[in-house]
């Protein structure tokens, strides 16, 4: 049996400090989600502590307004279809780069990568200007939900290719191989082999695509009209106006939507791992 | 006209960069015949099998399946099947699944597919597996349901890249013993690759050992044990001692200049040479008494390997093992005769 050392002041101190800074980072990260949910629930009709009365009428204000639930709807499905766009194209992006020589392979990954070091009020300015006054059929591009989604795939695709890239790199390639000896062409183990085997990495690709273009704000802003503005957009606006408690509890929505992405990613997850690797 | 050859390889070449990884190899396989591939790590055994299996492509020559030219194909397009050195199941399919993989690319109907499943499993021993999954099995049963997958497609020829390298001792000797079975049973044609003389030997109709990208010698599992062709063949295809020598004229020496009183039969060339013999083949103190090679050995160590001691022996310069059943009642040393028959031995330079 070994004895105990006695204990010296100076790990206790720094246990104490350690102790201190991980509760200063804890409230870091929580307080301002903490206030705005607290915030979404004051009857008052401003955003201002102290509050007075406990009231759920800006919720009610909120789900009963046209225009807010028009933001709502506008923000999902730009996300949707950022999701859907930007892990295609990057999932595609990532496959060819694992599977095949590609001339000037370095050039074009930093063509792929770069829009993600781009600030999105250059990304912005730039698309609005090159797609202004453009018109398919007398549908006018500029203004439309499908421009916004283009435009958010430039910062989510080069996430997707980076994420895929990684994971194919995982991938055992005797398996795809065993899938062609065994009579699978390309697109039969590209379907069945390939894409089951990477599927977390897929379904992160697609929430994380989901979640950039939700709380995506900059892009947003140059490029919608009052018919297609995400609820960022529209939050923006009206806290110019005026600032009421209905911002907060757009702020919780948006950031339940994001929870709710969150858990999905982990259930998958979960799932995944009990499947394969049992 | 003779019906053709299940596979067969002419002057096969394939190069990686400047290296010369399989220099104009040709190889006939007949209908059922069990073909192994043997050498060392580079010598370009794998990526013969690979080019049959079309992950590599050719550089020159030709591969015939069947009597048709395949090397123009790509792997999906070739009726061969390979059992690979890690299983590569589909690790999100069942085995059942994974059976059926390949009957399904191939357009199998349906209930046609379940009785080959069934029949596939059968045959090595997985039945009441189908409902798992790869990481459920054990390295064996994966390394089986590899085996069943492939060949419940039928394929002209079943290429076995190394399979068993991956297990332990016990469950490679019990499914070298598995494969020889089915063989047996089921008449396929195969090409065996391994860095094991033991499965080369064990389950082979024909052996080829490779060296630098070609076939040293390519014959009957026993001609290449008891003839080999080069010097290469004999020391990889078993245990061996080198002895190198100096002839001149009837002077026999080692390489410290020791003289050494062998018979040798036939006189050879004089100069430089290694004189090779099998420490399973070597004689021990009264044993050796009346063999035509005998020379006197200190007992430099002895190493017990279970069923025979191993006798590390010194003379001047030469070093030799002798194995031998049970102790021979000599110690660490002890200076003994150790002889040999001329059959025994092999003289190369």
């Amino acid at each position: 049996m070994s004895e105990r050392a006695p204990r010296s002041a100076e790990p206790l101190l720094l246990k104490a400090l350690a102790l201190a800074f991980t509760i200063f980072i804890i409230g870091y990260i929580l307080v301002p989600i903490l206030v705005t949910v607290v915030m979404s629930f004051n009857g008052a009709a401003m955003i201002r502590f102290p509050i007075t009365a406990w009231s759920t009428r800006w919720y009610a204000d909120f789900l009963g307004s046209p225009q807010w639930m028009d933001a709502l709807k506008n923000s999902i499905l730009i996300a949707f279809g950022t999701a859907a766009i930007s892990t295609t194209a990057g999932v595609l992006c990532a496959w060819a780069f694992q599977r095949f020589h590609i001339p000037f392979r370095d050039g074009w990954y930093i063509l792929i990568m770069m829009p993600l070091f781009m600030p999105g009020v250059v990304l912005g300015l730039g698309v609005a200007i090159a797609f202004g006054g453009i018109s398919f059929g007398g549908y006018a591009l500029y203004g439309s939900r499908e421009l916004v989604m283009i435009s958010h795939s430039l910062w989510a695709m080069p996430l997707v290719f980076m994420l895929m890239e990684a994971t194919f790199k995982t991938l055992d390639y005797r398996v795809v191989e065993a899938s062609h000896d065994l009579g699978g062409g390309p697109l039969r183990t590209f379907f069945e082999v390939v894409l089951p085997m990477v599927s977390t990495g897929i379904v992160s690709s697609l929430l994380f695509a989901f979640v950039i273009s939700l709380n995506e704000f900059v892009m947003a802003l140059f490029l919608t009209d009052r018919d297609t503005q995400t609820l960022p957009v529209l939050m923006w606006l009206s806290l110019r106006s005026a600032g009421t408690p209905r911002l907060a509890v757009a702020s919780v929505i948006l950031a339940l939507t994001v929870f709710a992405c969150l858990t999905i990613i982990m259930l998958w997850y979960v799932r995944q791992l009990r499947k394969v690797a049992r | 006209m003779t019906a053709p050859a299940a596979l067969e390889l002419q002057n096969v070449v394939r190069r990686f960069g400047a290296v010369v990884a399989v220099n104009n190899v040709s190889l006939t396989v007949g209908k059922g015949e069990f073909v192994t591939l043997l050498g060392p790590s580079g010598s370009g055994k794998t990526s013969t099998l690979r080019l049959v299996g079309g992950f590599e492509e050719l550089d020159g020559g030709a591969i015939l399946l069947d009597g048709q030219r395949i090397d123009h194909l790509p792997a999906y397009r070739r009726d061969t099947a390979t059992i690979f050195q890690s299983g590569a199941l589909f690790p999100h399919k069942t085995v059942a699944e994974n059976v059926a993989y390949g009957l399904r690319m191939r357009k199998v109907p349906k209930d046609e597919i379940g009785r080959r499943i069934a029949e596939a499993l059968d045959v090595v021993r997985l039945k009441g597996f189908e409902a798992r999954y790869p990481a459920q099995l054990s390295g064996g049963q994966k390394q089986r349901v590899a085996l069943a997958r492939s060949l419940a497609v039928r394929p002209a020829i079943l290429l076995f890249d190394e399979p068993l390298s991956a297990l332990d001792l016990s469950l490679r000797l019990q499914l070298r013993a598995e494969i020889k079975r089915l063989h047996d049973e089921l008449k396929f044609s195969a090409i065996y690759v391994t860095h094991d003389q033991g499965e080369a030997m064990a389950m082979s109709s024909r052996v080829a050992v490779m060296n630098a990208g070609a076939i040293e010698q390519i014959d009957t599992p026993e001609t290449v044990f008891h003839a080999p062709s080069s010097e290469f063949v004999y020391t990889f295809i078993g245990e061996s001692c080198c002895l190198p020598l100096r002839i001149d004229g009837p002077d026999l020496r080692d390489r410290a200049g020791n003289p050494v009183p062998l018979a040798l039969g036939e006189r050879p060339a004089d100069g430089e040479c290694r004189l090779y013999v099998r420490p399973s083949r070597l004689r021990l103190a009264g044993e050796a008494a009346s063999l035509p090679n005998r020379l006197e050995a200190r007992i430099h160590f002895i190493e017990f390997l279970g069923d025979v001691y191993r006798y590390h022996l010194k003379a001047g310069a030469l070093e030799l093992a002798a194995d031998h059943a049970g102790s021979i009642g000599h110690g660490v040393g002890d200076v003994i005769a150790i002889g040999w028959r001329n059959e025994d031995m092999r003289l190369f330079r």
